[in-house]
């Protein structure tokens, strides 16, 4: 019997999350990743030409950005289930590219019961059916690692890129991790990578403010970690001179909580009695923490029409007036241009930092 | 020889330019259009300023500039402040109004709201992806009307019974309009209505969610009109101080920021005789083929801004 073809499997460009992918892709499944070129002015262009309207945002860029990969050679896409209307993208996604005539194979994790294990079995059978199921699971760990280092590496860098004393070395440092991440093909490649970037955080000096300004961000799940889709939210404001923090990553979302988010709910009961959505409760929480730490100011990110956000606000509200802490609101459509999120942001900046010195 | 301080706002819609000494007095100011020229106009401007200022006794030390041309008009102006307009507009006004609470703006394409405590601005919200209830929609349905923008205020304030008109959104406002015009209804009521929706539809969408509380200060070029002001004062239920300077609070905001910063640079009334242009350059070092804009005086590069990345850089 022929030797059945080697997959070439794409995921979208998400934030910095595509390394975990190829890794898990290459390294577990044994087949081949394909990475989709990076987010572009042309990625939105494509995908806001072939979706309807009123779709999120995130939609439009996964779509143009699948369209980019299937253009760069893969035959396999694989999309995720969600607990908004992303449950329903992998669908709708896959009836688009099919009418646009692409050939591929399509993945969709909506259509598995994701509680049973035996599922998961049937999935990574899908993608190769050779795959010996222990060695698997050990490779895949070692990817859900990357993700862990990327998140935790990714919050240092934000919290202190602002205050890099050394011309750009703690970005550069960043970079390089980064560029380890996308390389590495075994566990030894990633804690090395790992090692090196602690260590030249930690050799970085910084010239830091006893008492920084610090910026808490929530939001909906894509937009808030992409850097394309929030048009470098973060990095702009750390570049003011501000600590970045952000809860929302992989890391805290998926396999630190589970989706169940238990405790977290708990400790917003006062403020919401119910999940309004995939992060609501994260978000609520995180929020308030933030309130109560002290910090300077909230960034809420969400892309246009993300009703569970939407449902957030009035909470982020309430959170403001009682703690006194300023919310700024942003939404985010396909537009590529900045100067409108420049002009916000400057005067929160201008806000929090007059603010800080009169109180 | 005393110093001055030389403060401009190129909004979208108007152009405005104020001079002031070190006790924030106003010594020259100057209220123009843009009319889809910020470089023409800040000229213009210039010109207009240096006629009403006094050179034998002040000399201009710093510049500031605010406005969605800021960054244009910086490079031309050679400013040592180039500033956001929602910081201008809290700064120019709490320093003519130290105990404001809240200070309402609407212009020509955006409106925000900024709370004010202590003298400081403690949280402030801008209208995102909808310019619904500006200056422009008033201009346009003006115009619909027959009758000067500027006259819009006394025809309000004539209506006895304001027609009711949607206020959500700019194109169903519009539509419910016309709807209103054809049925019949006077004009004074029609116009009384657009100003209800103008101030409701800022209420339910800028200051949504916000306290607003008294001393209330209501500025930018709508708040001229007579009509929206009297629909902020029945709704809000407090009196709405309008400033007779109100439209200059981010030119004034600007040069108070200037003289409040370290840079100083003589500003050169000479400019008006020298030749500014801009060019477009796109960069095709990616698929974002950023846009970037180089700013000339004469045949000499001063600025240019727009590249994502350092690849961009290169182009200049």
């Amino acid at each position: 019997m022929a030797e059945a073809k080697t997959r070439s499997v794409s995921f979208p460009r998400y934030a910095e999350y595509n390394c975990a992918f190829q890794y898990i892709v290459e390294q577990a499944l044994g087949c081949k990743y394909v990475m989709p070129p990076p987010l572009t002015k042309r990625t939105m262009e494509l995908g806001a030409k072939y979706s309807p309207d009123f779709v999120c945002t995130p939609f439009k860029t996964m779509l143009g950005n699948m369209i980019e990969a299937l253009e760069a050679g893969a035959d396999t896409l694989l999309m995720t289930h969600g607990l908004c209307r992303l449950g329903y993208y992998g669908e709708l996604l896959e009836q688009i590219l099919r009418d646009l005539g692409y050939q591929f194979e399509f993945i969709n994790l909506s259509e598995y019961d994701m509680s049973k294990k035996k599922e998961y079995l049937r999935i990574v059978r899908r993608f190769n059916p050779k795959v010996n199921p222990a060695r698997f699971l050990a490779r895949f760990l070692e990817g859900v690692r990357m993700v862990e280092y990327l998140d935790e590496i990714t919050a240092l860098y934000y919290q202190n890129c602002g205050f890099d004393a050394m011309d750009g070395a703690y970005r550069r440092s960043y970079q390089d991790f980064l560029t380890a991440m996308y390389t590495a093909q075994s566990r030894s490649d990633i804690e090395a990578g790992y090692r090196t970037v602690r260590r030249a955080f930690s050799s970085t000096r910084l010239d830091k403010p006893q008492r920084p300004l610090r910026v808490g961000i929530v939001g909906e799940f894509y937009t808030v970690m992409d850097g394309f889709s929030n048009l470098e939210l973060e990095q702009k404001l750390a570049d003011m001179g501000v600590e970045v923090h952000r809860w929302m990553n992989v890391t805290n979302q998926f396999l630190r909580y589970g989706s169940g988010q238990k405790n977290l709910r708990v400790k917003i009961r006062d403020l919401c009695q119910y999940d309004m959505g995939p992060t609501s409760t994260a978000n609520i929480w995180y929020a308030r923490e933030c309130a109560e730490r002290g910090f300077d100011g909230i960034v809420h990110v969400k892309s246009a029409a993300c009703t569970p956000e939407i449902d957030v606000m009035p909470v982020l509200q309430n959170i403001g007036a009682d703690y006194k802490i300023p919310v700024l609101y942003l939404t985010y459509d396909a537009q590529t241009s900045d100067v409108g999120l420049m002009t916000r942001l400057e005067a929160f900046y201008d806000m929090i930092h007059m603010r800080k010195k009169v109180l | 020889m005393e110093h001055a301080y030389l403060g401009v706002d190129v909004g979208s819609i108007s152009t405005k330019g104020v001079i002031i000494d070190k006790e924030n007095n106003i010594l020259a100011s100057q209220y123009i259009w843009t009319q889809g020229d910020p470089i023409g106009a800040v000229k213009e401007l210039v010109g207009l300023l240096e006629k009403q200022f006094d050179k034998a006794n002040y000399e201009i030390v710093a510049t500031g500039t605010t406005g969605s041309a800021r960054k244009l008009v910086g490079a031309i102006l050679g400013a040592t402040m180039v500033k956001n307009e929602i910081t201008a507009h809290a700064v120019g006004t709490t320093a003519f109004y130290p105990d404001v609470r809240t200070i309402l703006e609407i212009g020509g394409q955006d409106s925000k709201i900024i709370l004010v405590e202590n003298g400081v601005a403690v949280d402030y919200a801008m209208n995102t992806l909808c310019a619904a209830g500006t200056g422009a929609f008033l201009s346009s349905q003006a115009k619909r009307l027959g009758i000067e923008v500027e006259d819009i205020g006394d025809y309000a304030l004539r209506s006895t019974h304001p027609t009711q008109i949607a206020a959500r959104c700019t194109v169903f406002a519009e539509s419910d309009l016309v709807h209103k015009i054809q049925m019949g209804h006077p004009r004074e009521d029609i116009i009384a209505g657009v100003c209800n929706a103008v101030a409701a539809n800022y209420l339910n969408n800028v200051g949504k969610g916000k306290k607003i509380l008294s001393p209330v200060v209501f500025q930018g070029g709508v708040s001229k009109n007579k009509g929206v002001v009297a629909a902020f004062e029945r709704t809000l239920g407090c009196p709405v101080i309008v400033d007779p300077n109100g439209h200059l609070m981010g030119a004034l905001g600007a040069a108070i920021l200037a003289r409040k910063g370290s840079g100083r640079k003589t500003f050169d009334f000479n400019l008006v005789n020298m030749d500014f242009r801009t060019r477009e350059a796109g960069c095709g070092g990616c698929p974002n083929q950023c846009e970037i804009i180089c700013v000339y005086r004469g045949d000499e590069l001063i600025d240019s801004w727009g590249n994502r990345c350092e690849r961009g850089a290169n182009l200049r």
